[in-house]
């Protein structure tokens, strides 16, 4: 009898490989495949996000106490003006009607955002708020975008060090520091990088540091351009980094803690696989597999602090618009920023999402 | 590559064991020894089944033969002698790393316990196959569609479809596919010693059969050495050429299938076998074994089977019982047996099973 069941075939796997899936993937109308695709739900599911936050920023700019004339108006009386005589100026002076209703602000917005059109600004005459916005974005972006790189890379090399090497000294200290770093807001390492690295120890000149660019250093492909960019993101950046690479650190020492107590671990070694690739391949890969729908997460929440680090710093990104946006009650400038820095959250979580399912196997569809 | 399969037994022994501790560290200052004192020799071609309950160190000391423990663990004390391709003997033990890392695999291969997580999820089934030849050969690069038409044939060997199972992730594979899969990547340098450790415990009663019938055909065509870590008696009867009995982190009694399953003579085995119910016959309820073994940080002075033991004296209390040949034989199936009254009368095995 035992022979017999040997001598069979391995019976098809029920389970029903990647093959299975897509036999059945033919059967269903094109429609309906494209509507239930792995990536299109994501994409569709974005655009739900985005909607809602649009409502979410119009309605929470309006509940804030006063109007952008009031707030004009406000300003001009310090001046000695009477008040009606200021309520007058700033209508005059600013593209805001107060009278208008709110349904009519609504519908404005909302189908300018359908078009792309975010308006134009009430408190910068003349300029729209895509302008604006184009102005200044690139470098909070810009300054992120290298920050939470370098800390991921960092971050990630040191973690799987931590799990090699845990329980030495080596582990202890990094801990310590990754949990310091961890916990000091992003705000207060700007401080301490410009008191006590630009004046105690004098290493850098902060106020040379300030801004985004150089005077006479013209936009365009050069080095000097990239350079001198790099050169004032700098203090940003390195804020940036030590602000998150502490909790990328602990959470990849977590993770490779784990992946390394793996069947497959010591299965790699029993086969007598370089440690280099064990590494690589084995033990890093799958560490890392979990922490990818984080990138999205630590982007967001630099995005939310880049307001204060931008302000301590003094470099020209999105953070000194923001307030002013707030501070002017200058409406399609605050709505328009949030959605555009909720798009960038949400597109940041679509390509984390959707590299996630590129590299497990197990989640592609 | 022919299977080249090794050289005769004339030369000695393959595998040889002698006084080997296994320990892991369990705090700053504190170790704890999972195996104590193990030796055993293994010939060319033999295969060897570690039997006992869980915890009483097979999987360690299955580990230890490869130093493949965890962080924790190391070989403390012993040697672990094995005769390479090359008819050279090494010490496992004094292996340097590279050294190690091309032994293992080339020349002992395992199949492990969980054989279900064995492979990396994110790769498929045919970077296995590369990463292993690959990191085994030297200078010659070979092509990789060489190298996958080998890896084909091998999964041949165990009856695996080779289109369906190498372009596959590890997870499209039932349980059974990625066993064979395993075993079929364990033979792929042509080992001469395979340990198995529970190779089959995960898997359902026809699998398991499939995978014992064919480890027992391919080691009758690749005549590759075995040590094998199961509970399963009745699989040990049937694979193994002799048995091994562990308690407490000891050997405590070694010899032929035969001797083990007939004659036991340390009450121990007995009662080890005595507690598998017969699949046919007399349908008698079995025994358990009243208590458990004793935890490996304090143990008994004398024998560690004493509290349980049903024929235990006062001088069993006191004196440790050395493993001591009852009935010598070539070739390491001497049948020995750790017990002080194992020249008293044979123990009821209630004989018969398997």
């Amino acid at each position: 009898m035992a022979t017999d069941i040997a001598a069979t075939p391995p019976p098809p796997d029920p389970g029903g490989g990647a093959t299975t899936a897509r036999d059945d993937g033919a059967r269903v109308p094109p429609l309906r495949r494209i509507w239930s695709n792995y990536v299109f739900v994501k994409v569709r599911k974005a655009f739900v996000v985005v909607f809602v936050v649009a409502n979410v920023t119009f309605f929470l700019g309006r509940a804030m106490p006063g109007d952008p004339v009031d707030v004009m108006a406000g300003r001009l009386t310090q001046g000695g003006m009477s008040m009606d005589e200021a309520r007058a100026v700033a209508i005059n002076s600013l593209a805001y009607d107060p009278d208008a209703p709110l349904w009519s602000q609504w519908w404005e917005f909302i189908s300018g955002l359908a078009t792309l059109d975010m308006g134009n600004t009430i408190n910068r005459p003349g300029q729209t708020v895509a302008e604006a916005i184009g102005a200044y974005l690139p470098w909070t972006l810009f300054s992120i975008g290298v920050g939470t790189l370098v800390a991921i890379v960092l971050g990630l090399a040191l973690g799987m060090v931590m799990a090699y090497w845990r329980n030495r000294v080596l582990d202890h200290v990094l801990s310590v520091v990754a949990s310091v770093l961890g916990a000091v807001p992003n705000y207060l390492i700007a401080m301490l990088l410009v008191t006590g690295g630009g004046m105690y120890l004098g290493w850098f000149d902060p106020i040379d540091l300030r801004g985004t660019l150089s005077p006479g250093v013209e936009p365009g492909l050069t080095a000097e351009f990239v350079g001198d960019a790099l050169y004032h993101a700098a203090l940003p950046i390195v804020t940036y980094v030590l602000a998150i690479i502490g909790t990328w650190m602990l959470v990849m020492k977590a993770s490779t803690t784990e992946v390394l107590g793996e069947d497959y671990v010591t299965v790699a070694r029993a086969r007598g696989l370089r440690d280099r690739r064990i590494a690589f391949s084995y033990v890093g890969r799958n560490a890392v597999l979990p922490l990818v729908a984080q990138i999205a997460i630590s982007f967001g929440t630099l995005v939310g602090g880049a307001i204060f680090v931008e302000q301590v710093l003094v470099y020209k990104g999105v953070g000194g618009l923001l307030l002013d946006a707030v501070n002017y009650r200058d409406y399609p400038l605050l709505q328009g920023l949030l959605v555009i820095i909720t798009t960038c959250v949400v597109l940041a979580n679509l390509v984390a999402d959707l590299l996630y399912s590129r590299l497990d196997p197990r989640i592609r569809t | 590559m022919t299977p080249t399969p090794p050289a005769p037994a004339a030369d000695g022994p393959l595998l040889s064991v002698r006084g080997v501790d296994v320990g892991y560290r369990t705090g700053r200052r504190t170790r704890l020894t999972a195996v104590h004192d193990a030796s055993f020799d293994l010939y060319p071609g033999q295969s060897m089944a570690l039997v006992g309950e869980s915890g009483c160190g097979k999987t360690t000391l299955g580990l230890g033969l490869l130093r493949l423990l965890p962080r924790t663990g190391t070989v403390s004390a012993g040697q672990i002698l094995f005769r390479r391709k090359s008819g050279d003997q090494v010490d496992v033990r004094t292996l340097a790393k590279e050294d190690l890392r091309r032994f293992r695999w080339n020349e002992a291969a395992m199949v492990f316990q969980g054989a279900m997580n064995a492979f990396n999820p994110v790769l498929r089934m045919e970077e296995h196959f590369l990463d292993t030849f690959r990191a085994h050969e030297r200078r010659t690069r070979r092509p990789r569609a060489e190298i996958l038409e080998e890896s084909a044939e091998l999964l041949e060997m165990v009856r695996l479809d080779p289109a369906r199972v190498l372009p596959s992730h590890p997870h499209e594979l039932s349980g059974g596919m990625r066993q064979r899969a395993l075993i079929a990547l364990a033979l792929a340098l042509r080992p001469q010693l395979l340990i198995l450790d529970e190779p089959t415990t995960a898997l359902d009663v026809l699998t398991q059969r499939s995978v014992v019938e064919q480890l027992t055909e391919l080691r009758e065509r690749l005549r590759f050495s075995m040590v094998f870590i199961t509970h399963d008696l009745g699989l040990a009867a049937e694979l193994a050429d002799r048995v091994g009995t562990m308690y407490a982190g000891r050997l405590i009694e070694t010899g032929t299938t035969r001797d083990l399953f007939h004659r036991a003579r340390h009450p121990y085995t007995s009662a080890l076998i005595g507690s598998v119910p017969p699949v046919a016959g007399d349908r008698h309820v079995p025994e358990p074994l009243p208590g458990g073994p004793p935890g490996l940080n304090a143990l008994p002075p004398g024998c560690s089977f004493e509290p349980r033991c049903p024929r235990a004296t006062e001088e069993c209390t006191a004196t440790r019982p050395e493993l001591r040949v009852l009935h010598p034989r070539d070739e390491g199936l001497s049948h020995a047996a750790a017990c002080l009254h194992a020249d008293g009368a044979e123990l009821p095995t209630r004989g018969g099973h398997p």
